[in-house]
């Protein structure tokens, strides 16, 4: 090789590596400036039809950002003001009480969605708005529990589960979310009693909530704590599975429910658009679908649930309080910590 | 002249400067202890766990791998049965199945026992080893026929032969591979979040994303860099002596005793087996899994940009990472002097260090960059750059610069090294200038290195987890991401064929090396380019 040659070997190589790396950073930052950005903890609940919809019908296009709701929260935060997020969607409360806190979320008003939605699912100020319900209830095996036999989340302390329980790791939104709720409704006393009964039976810590349903499944436990549509996820997939829940605290407060819930980024400037998509989700058709999809419930009233879960009855849920919970996530994080769920 | 009085040389400047980029947020690390020296206390709980965790990983890992890596090493070595020179290569398979996919065959058939600190101990052990096996392999391979044969004719049996002395000379190359397979084994991310394991890459992230506390996850980081530095300093250390000894034992080879019977069949199905249940059946079920994801349309929408994605930055990074390595290596041989010497030792550091560590590095100087560069422009171009750094794959590239030029390096180095100085002296002599001597000498030469670079840089960039989680930008999802999200989700036929397409891609390298050495004629030499291969994929 002559010299010459390198020369414009390596000038020319240069060049193209240089446009090949501009078009590399053009082409996975996802696209136009012409687009709605969602952040979204929900996108690994596999394709969700509204979505696509909204982009089809509108013409805009829309890219579904993933990631656990806390990543997504503190990516927001970090990009400040120069984030390209629109809408932020998480699948827990807690979540979106942080985001409110931290300013992240731009108060919206929206008479159609103060008219659709139950007042204690959406922000009094309108920072959010509940997209789906989600109960976390007691699950029990079929083949060696009675119907009834557990009926409260303080049932699952007693003795008689003493290794036969099983438990997400302390670490997951929906438990931190519940021991919050718990200590805001009942005081830490109360719940700090609730968890060291749990604790006591040693529970069989695990992964996810899909876990704790195969472990009931395959018999290393006979109840478990876990959201209800995992086992409608379950029975749509195998209608002899065998796990059943148990609607929690009846006759008490009620069941522990959870949102997965929407508002619209601060820092967007196509807050006209965001607010046209959450209102579009937010119709009685939309959340048809996403119930089917994903086995929740639907946040507007009327709406049916899907079949796997209606099966099991219509319960009472207790109130939902984000932001008397949000005040006791530090708290719910320390006794966790403290009682040793892992 | 002496060096001192020496203008600033070019080519020195140029280390220093690929150097700086890289190991630069590195240094940043302990400043967080002083940043925040509160930070960790709130997280107190954390570090006893995951000092916790790594003793039994350190512990479980390095027993299991060095067991496991030289009993295969030694049977391939000293013995021979029918196959044995397709299981000999069938044994480094494993290498290209991440910690995370093999996770997400054992969850998705629920193995029992999976998910604890055992089950994490045997999943790295099962697709560590190979480490272990290819440098102990090479090992035997280069011990002299002469050693054994003195040792027999002292009195011992073959047996005692092979342990007291075949072992015993195999020693640093074997502890080598076991710290090598450690290394990976803490920089794992994927394998131990998802079985529910807690070490310091898992605290690390949860520090980050559940507490959000960038100084105290820059602390948790900066502790454990210092256990993987440990690591990597010991198998430098152990790697020397090896090298040395291979160099000392020259000879013929030892001549391989025969299996019959029942042994031959034990030593062929043993090694099937085990290869069958690593490699084989996942990929089988990982298959069946995917069929019935297209199926039933559970494929996650953004599958087609996930691998689109994955494609490109492994293209990229296997374009940039070896571009800087030649940049490196050759600034370190033109100049000659010890302050280029010095930085490229400290720019291949990165490769021991986790991709959350090296993400945790790399942030905050990038955002802190984004900031003033995002001002500057606002204020004298009035122009919105958004965020040049962090929101785009911009500081991706960055951080698997940081995480895999050692591994880019090694293996120019080590064709660089075969450049004989006389040759660029001889060229130097007959009126060529440096750049001459770039193109008319090394160019050609380095061809080899430079593929072998790009190929493992490819490959790393594709199963690479961590750092791309924690870097991607807005819509930079890759298939690792997608399949450690899925995964966790437990929706194992969603992550199927992600999963699938990384442990294909992963093949490639290892599939390689393997047509590579059936074209040469020296069993010996096949085990050097084994050992070298081994070298470059761990970057010593």
């Amino acid at each position: 090789m002559s010299r010459r040659k390198l020369v414009v070997l390596i000038s020319a190589g240069g060049a193209l590596l240089v446009a090949a790396f501009a078009g590399v950073v053009i082409a996975t930052s996802g696209s136009s400036s012409n687009e709605l950005v969602v952040y979204s903890a929900r996108s690994h609940y596999g394709e969700e039809q509204p979505f696509r919809d909204f982009a089809a019908r509108t013409g805009d296009d829309l890219t579904l950002f993933g990631g656990s709701a806390s990543e997504l929260y503190e990516r927001i935060r970090s990009e400040g003001a120069r984030t390209r997020a629109d809408v932020l969607i998480t699948v827990d409360a807690a979540n979106l009480w942080r985001a409110k806190r931290a300013g992240i979320l731009a108060p919206l008003r929206s008479p159609e969605l103060e008219r659709e939605i139950p007042k204690d699912l959406r922000d009094p100020g309108g920072a959010w708005y509940a997209l789906t319900l989600r109960a976390r209830t007691i699950m029990r095996s079929t083949a060696r529990v009675k119907p009834g036999a557990v009926a409260t989340y303080a049932g699952l302390g007693e003795p008689r589960w003493k290794g036969r329980l099983c438990l997400r790791s302390g670490t997951s939104e929906y438990n931190v979310s519940f021991v919050a709720d718990r200590v805001a409704k009942y005081g830490p006393a109360a719940t700090e009693r609730l968890l060291r009964s749990w604790m006591a039976n040693r529970p069989e810590v695990l992964g996810s909530d899909a876990d704790v349903l195969d472990a009931i499944a395959d018999g290393r436990c006979d109840v478990g704590l876990a959201n209800s549509y995992y086992l409608g996820r379950k029975l749509a997939d195998d209608p002899r599975y065998p796990v059943a829940l148990e609607w929690a605290d009846q006759r008490g407060h009620g069941t522990h429910v959870n949102l997965s819930g929407l508002g619209v980024v601060r820092a967007s400037n196509r807050k006209d658009e965001a607010v046209r998509l959450i209102e579009y989700l937010e119709q009685p058709r939309e959340q048809a679908e996403f119930a089917r999809n994903n086995k929740e419930f639907p946040v507007v009233p009327g709406v049916e649930p899907a079949p796997e879960i209606a099966s099991f009855g219509s319960f009472k849920r207790d109130t939902i309080d984000v932001d008397g919970a949000g005040r006791q996530l530090e708290e719910a994080l320390r006794l966790m910590d403290e009682v040793g769920w892992q | 002249m002496t060096s001192a009085t020496r203008p600033p040389d070019g080519w020195t400047a140029v280390t220093l400067l690929c150097a700086l980029l890289v190991a630069g947020p590195l240094v940043g690390l302990p400043l967080s202890f002083a940043l925040a020296p509160g930070g960790l206390a709130r997280f107190s709980g954390f570090v006893p766990e995951a000092l916790e965790a790594t003793a039994v990983l350190v512990a479980g890992v390095g027993a299991g791998t060095l067991v496991l890596g030289t009993a295969l090493a030694a049977l391939v070595s000293f013995c021979d049965f029918p196959g044995r020179r397709w299981i000999e290569w069938a044994l480094v398979l494993p290498l290209a199945v991440p910690g995370y996919v093999f996770t997400l065959f054992a969850l998705g058939l629920k193995l029992p026992g999976v998910r604890s600190q055992l089950g994490a101990v045997a999943v790295f052990t099962l697709v560590l080893y190979p480490y272990v096996y290819l440098l102990a392999r090479s090992a035997f391979l280069a011990q002299s026929r002469t050693l054994l044969e003195a040792a027999r004719g002292l009195g011992m049996s073959r047996r005692q032969a092979i342990a007291r002395v075949g072992l015993p000379l195999a020693r640093p190359a074997i502890l080598g591979g076991v710290a090598l397979a450690l290394m990976e084994a803490l920089a794992d991310f994927g394998t131990v979040n998802l079985l529910g394991v807690r070490t310091f890459t898992d605290a690390i992230y949860r520090v980050w994303f559940n507490a959000f506390d960038r100084q105290a996850a820059m602390q948790l980081a900066t502790l454990l860099v210092s256990v993987t530095l440990t690591l990597l300093l010991l198998e430098r250390f152990l790697r020397g002596r090896a090298r040395y000894q291979q160099n000392a034992a020259r000879g013929e080879l030892v001549p391989p005793v025969r299996l019959r019977g029942p042994a031959a069949a034990a030593a062929v199905i043993g090694p099937l087996l085990l290869v069958g249940l690593v490699v084989g059946a996942p990929l089988v079920q990982l298959g069946a899994w995917s069929v019935q994801a297209v199926g039933r349309g559970l494929l996650a929408p953004q599958f087609g940009a996930a691998a689109r994605n994955s494609l490109l930055l492994a293209a990229m990074s296997a374009v940039i990472v070896p571009a800087v390595a030649v940049l490196l290596a050759y600034g370190v041989r033109a100049s000659g002097s010890r302050p280029a010497a010095l930085a490229a030792r400290t720019a291949t550091i990165g490769y021991g260090l986790p991709g959350s560590v090296v993400a945790v590095a790399v942030i905050v100087p990038l955002a802190w960059l984004d900031r003033r560069l995002g001002d500057v422009a606002g204020s004298l171009f009035g122009f919105d750059l958004g965020l040049l750094l962090t929101g785009t794959v911009i500081g991706l590239f960055a951080a698997y610069t940081v995480r895999f030029l050692a591994l880019a390096w090694s293996a120019v180095e080590a064709s660089l090294l075969r450049v004989p100085r006389q040759l660029d002296e001889a060229a130097r002599g007959l009126g060529a200038d440096r750049l001459d001597v770039l193109a008319r000498v090394h160019v050609p030469l380095l061809r080899a290195g430079l593929v072998t670079a790009a190929l493992l840089v490819f490959t790393e960039v594709m199963k690479e987890l961590p750092a791309t989680l924690l870097l991607r930008p807005l819509g930079g999802d890759t298939l690792a991401v997608s399949v450690w999200q899925a995964t966790s989700e437990s929706l194992f036929r969603t992550a199927a064929l992600p999963a699938l397409l990384i442990v294909l891609v992963g093949l490639a390298p290892v599939v390689a090396m393997i047509s590579l050495s059936g074209r040469r004629r020296s069993e010996l030499e096949a085990a050097q380019a084994a050992g070298s291969w081994a070298d470059a994929e761990v970057a010593a």
